[in-house]
């Protein structure tokens, strides 16, 4: 599974820095590192939805640095069980 | 061969003067660099008066194509007469080099223009002319890339005079000083501000006359192609990559959306990195044939930070005023990667900026004028400037 965080301009100052340092910390935590790669990318043009990240190029999820581990726990694991 | 010049001068003044009789002018047209020193007979106003004049004249007229003859008769015709000694005087040096490699040196009684080739002092050969009863010295040589050439002022040669050494540090030990220090600067601001700490220290830090030294540095030309922004009329976006791919350049963008145009354009694909060296400045990208793909404005405005300190420091970076300048631009993040790019590998910046708005920059919300892109350019633009380097800029 790759997440894909951008890190365009709007992304940036909206906390993607901080989404991916708690993703990193998330995936160590539960041992997922062989299976999650995170990968950055530029504006996808959703900025007012940002933070924008994707799953496997999928859907848009809008994340914060709050609710990021929400979002792991919603989004990142029951995929990964499946 | 096209070559670029990289200039600078440096000046003591006389202990105990509020002005500096010797004056540099430092000059850059279409075509070729201008480098000239007038040393103002006496010191204080009236010489600066003088060496100013002289320097202004030749200047002015040389940019405008008169010759050297109608140049020098203007400056007899023109400087005031002294009242004490009954004669209008100043010493100049000019040393013109074009674009494509020649040089032109006129002297009248300075000391003798330095060359430095390969790192070692090299004789020019010059004839002598006499134009309006005076003796000049003239010269046409071609310039290589490496080349270092020195003007410098009597106060220079003259350094330590009766003090440390009985005729002061003479022409033959400057030039072989300079010949050693120049194998350490990479930049002609450093070897003339090492000159002149020199030349102070001899003098006991109080200079018996003013001491001038001028540098120009002969450097191949190295284009920077910088491309920022999506272009107004998506139409254009095709224009904008083909320009930033033209020709032989270092080429770079910056700017998330940009950089997603260019990797369209050129069918390669744009590979983001996580690595934030710096946690304000987001992360670089990859792109097979761009050499440096960054984030836009947040960078943009980083980089104008830096260059902003870097002309305010002057030539010396470490021990200088801004001790931390050297380390902040050695940092691996986007801006201090773009600013040492304009610093040391550039003598043309070939702007080509999008004027497209990105929506959702015009936020309010955001704690950061994302919408400051022409602003930074502009500013981006006036600095590389104030650095002696060509610029010009191409809207979108």
């Amino acid at each position: 599974m790759t997440v894909t965080i951008c890190i365009g301009s709007s992304c940036h100052l909206k906390g993607s820095r901080d989404i991916v340092s708690r993703l990193q910390t998330l995936i160590a935590e539960h041992g997922l590192n062989e299976q999650v790669t995170l990968a950055g990318a530029f504006c996808s043009g959703n900025c007012v939805q940002g933070v924008v990240v994707t799953i496997d190029g999928e859907q848009v999820h809008s994340v914060s640095p709050d609710n990021t581990e929400t979002f792991f726990q919603n989004e990142i694991l029951p995929r990964l069980a499946q | 061969m096209t070559i670029r010049a990289d200039c600078a001068c440096k000046s003591l003044i006389k202990y105990h003067e509020e002005l500096c009789g010797d004056k540099v002018e430092l000059l850059c047209t279409d075509d070729s660099y201008i480098m000239i020193l007038a040393d103002g007979m006496g010191s204080g106003v009236k010489a600066n008066i003088l060496a100013t004049l002289t320097a202004k004249i030749l200047g002015t007229m040389f940019l405008k194509g008169a010759s050297l003859d109608e140049c020098v008769e203007t400056i007899v015709k023109t400087l005031p007469v002294c009242q004490v000694r009954h004669v209008a005087y100043s010493t100049f040096s000019i040393l013109q080099v074009s674009r494509d490699g020649q040089a032109y040196l006129v002297e009248f009684d300075n000391p003798a223009c330095l060359m430095l080739r390969g790192g070692q002092v090299c004789p020019i050969p010059f004839r002598l002319r006499e134009i309006a009863g005076k003796q000049i010295k003239e010269a046409h040589f071609p310039v290589r890339t490496g080349d270092i050439y020195l003007l410098v002022s009597d106060g220079v040669i003259h350094a330590g005079v009766g003090q440390k050494f009985p005729f002061g540090w003479t022409w033959e030990a400057m030039a072989a000083f300079a010949a050693a220090q120049a194998l350490s600067c990479r930049r002609a601001a450093q070897l003339a501000e090492r000159i002149c700490e020199e030349a102070d220290q001899l003098y006991d830090s109080r200079p018996g006359d003013d001491t001038t030294a001028a540098v120009m540095r002969i450097v191949p030309a190295q284009i920077v192609h910088l491309m920022t922004g999506p272009p107004s009329d998506p139409a254009d976006d095709e224009r904008i990559v083909e320009a930033l791919m033209e020709g032989d350049a270092c080429r770079i963008v910056c700017g998330g959306t940009s950089a997603t145009i260019v990797a369209r354009q050129l069918k390669r694909p744009l590979m983001p990195t996580l690595l934030f060296a710096d946690p304000d400045i987001p992360p670089i990208a990859h792109l097979q044939g761009i050499d440096l793909v960054t984030e836009g404005v947040l960078t943009l405005n980083r980089a104008v930070a830096l260059l902003r300190r870097y002309t305010a420091a002057g030539p010396q970076l470490k021990g200088g005023p801004d001790d931390h300048l050297a380390r902040d631009l050695a940092n691996e993040n986007g801006g201090a990667l773009l600013a040492s790019t304009l610093i040391e590998r550039c003598t043309d910046l070939h702007l080509f900026v999008g004027k497209a708005v990105n929506m959702a920059h015009q936020n309010p919300d955001l704690p950061f004028d994302l919408g400051a892109r022409q602003l930074l350019v502009e500013q981006l633009k006036n600095l590389v400037q104030a650095m002696g380097k060509q610029v010009s800029v191409t809207y979108f």
